[in-house]
Order: structure tokens, then sequence, then C-alpha cells
């Protein structure tokens, strides 16, 4: 039987509002505008995991200008000064700021793993035996972002121990 | 009055460091660390009268950090900037000495809020 995680779309909604009121929208000029498009493109993503009283990814994905135009809001740059280690660093941060933020919705005993990022899109990881529970779709800029939820199926390895 | 910041994310150092200015606070003496064990080091060798901590860290935890500088008889003013905010972090964290708990993703007005009272 599969554990419901206590976080769902409006409160990973409210995590990445304030992702952008922090660094990326101080301003309030150009919010993440919903598109509920869970098959949006992506072509950049980090992830990190969480075990223990949940078990599952939490996935930050976006398009490769996106990614700059965060790596530049977190730094300070512009656009044309984010080299490939600012875009790697700050996507990692991404996901791990989520990531303690759905953490600390858990009940006790999850692990946080160090983020993991992948230059190229979230549908080339395949998490194995993981499905996407929740998410928040989006474009930033015209650019898509997204931020999702995929949680661990322990029934899958009962049947593949079976 | 000297602050090391202790995160093992190169951004969040940066942001750190450019949040504590916009909360007017970037006349200090800011140093950084890059991992609990530098962050050990560095309090002892360089003696900052403030550490603002990451808690996840290689080495050593940030609260490891502060249960060992607690043990060493060194009462430096310390707190947490972190991701992770667990009820049980919190009070972890209460119990090791921390003065703060900082919550990512933070504003600088929290900042001016935590830090206006320690910085003056």
């Amino acid at each position: 039987m599969s554990v419901d995680a206590e976080v769902n779309e409006n409160d990973l909604a409210e995590m990445v509002e304030q992702v952008w009121m922090s660094y990326l929208d101080p301003e309030g000029v150009s919010p993440l505008i919903p598109t509920y498009d869970e098959n949006q493109p992506s072509e950049v993503h980090s992830s990190v995991s969480i075990t223990g009283s949940w078990t599952g990814h939490v996935v930050y994905a976006s398009s490769t200008a996106a990614a700059r135009r965060a790596a530049a809001a977190f730094l300070a740059l512009e656009t044309d000064e984010v080299s490939q280690d600012d875009l790697a660093d700050v996507l990692g941060e991404l996901a791990n700021i989520v990531g303690g933020n759905v953490k600390a919705m858990l009940p006790p005993g999850a692990l946080l793993s160090l983020p993991q990022v992948v230059l190229a899109p979230d549908s080339a990881a395949r998490y194995p035996n993981a499905e996407r529970i929740s998410g928040v779709y989006g474009v930033w800029d015209g650019e898509p972002v997204s931020v999702s939820m995929w949680q661990s199926r322990s029934d899958n390895k009962e049947e593949e121990d079976a | 009055m000297k602050i090391l910041i202790a995160d093992d994310s190169r951004v969040m150092r940066q942001i750190v460091v450019r949040t504590l200015r916009q909360a007017g606070f970037g006349d200090h003496d800011l140093i950084e660390a890059a991992d609990g064990r530098q962050a050990f080091d560095m309090a002892k060798a360089e003696s900052p009268d403030l550490i603002i901590s990451d808690w996840n860290m290689p080495e050593m935890t940030g609260v490891e950090v502060l249960r060992q500088l607690r043990a060493t008889g060194d009462d430096v003013r310390f707190g947490f900037v972190t991701s992770e905010c667990t009820p049980e972090m919190q009070q972890q964290a209460e119990a090791a000495g921390a003065l703060f708990f900082i919550v990512k993703p933070f504003t600088a007005e929290r900042f001016d809020e935590v830090f206006a009272p320690i910085l003056g």
C-alpha cells in the first residue's frame, strides 16, 4: 500500500511562489504563469531524493534559457555572463530549496539527498518505480519551468521481489 | 564585526552575502567556509563574532560544528540558514545553543529581523 505524500499541489505552488518572491522575481513583475501542462518540454533538470517517511524525488525542470535566467537572478549576473557551472549550481540549489521545504512538511524521519543536476530534459531521467504524484507547471517569461514530485512505488518492488 | 558564512553551496554563500548587504550589514567583515570542517577550523583560527551556517554540509554538519565549538568552550554567536526546517532540527539547534533558524528561501526583510538585534 502506498502512503500518500502530505504535500499537495497547492503546497508546491506556495513553495515555488516563495522562491520567485525571494530570488527570481523579487520585484513581483515576472511571476511563473501556470500552464497546468505536465507534458511541457524541458531542456535541463535537477532533483533531490527523499527517503524514509516518504520516498521519492523532487524535480525542478526548465528550458536552458529559463535556467540561465534563474542563474543570472541568483548570482546577480547578466544572462550572457552565466557559465555552465553557474547554471548547474543554481539548478542544484533550486532542487535543494524546494526539496528541503517538501521534507519539512513530511512526517519525521525523512532524509534529503544532495542535489543531482542533469543538463538534459527531465524525461531523460526515467525514475524507476516512481510515479508523478503532483507538480507545478508554468512559463516564466515565456519559458517552461516545472517542479514535480515523484513517489516511489513500493508495490512495484514487491512485484519484482515476488 | 567578523561574520563567517558556512555553506557547501557556492551559490547560497553568494546569496547570503548579497542578502546581508541588502539588509544593510555589508560593512561587516564577511568570510566564507565551504564545508563543516572548514567552518570549525575557521571559527578557531579567525574568531568570528557571528557564524551563519547551513545544516547539511560535507565533513561535518552545521549542528556538529556548533556542538564541537561549544564543547571546546567557544560561545560564538551561531545560527542556521537552511532549506530544511523540521521541528526536530529546530529543537536540536536550540539545544546545541543556536541563536536563530532562517529557512530558505529567505528575504532581506527576514535577515534584517534576525540580524538587527544581533549586529545592531
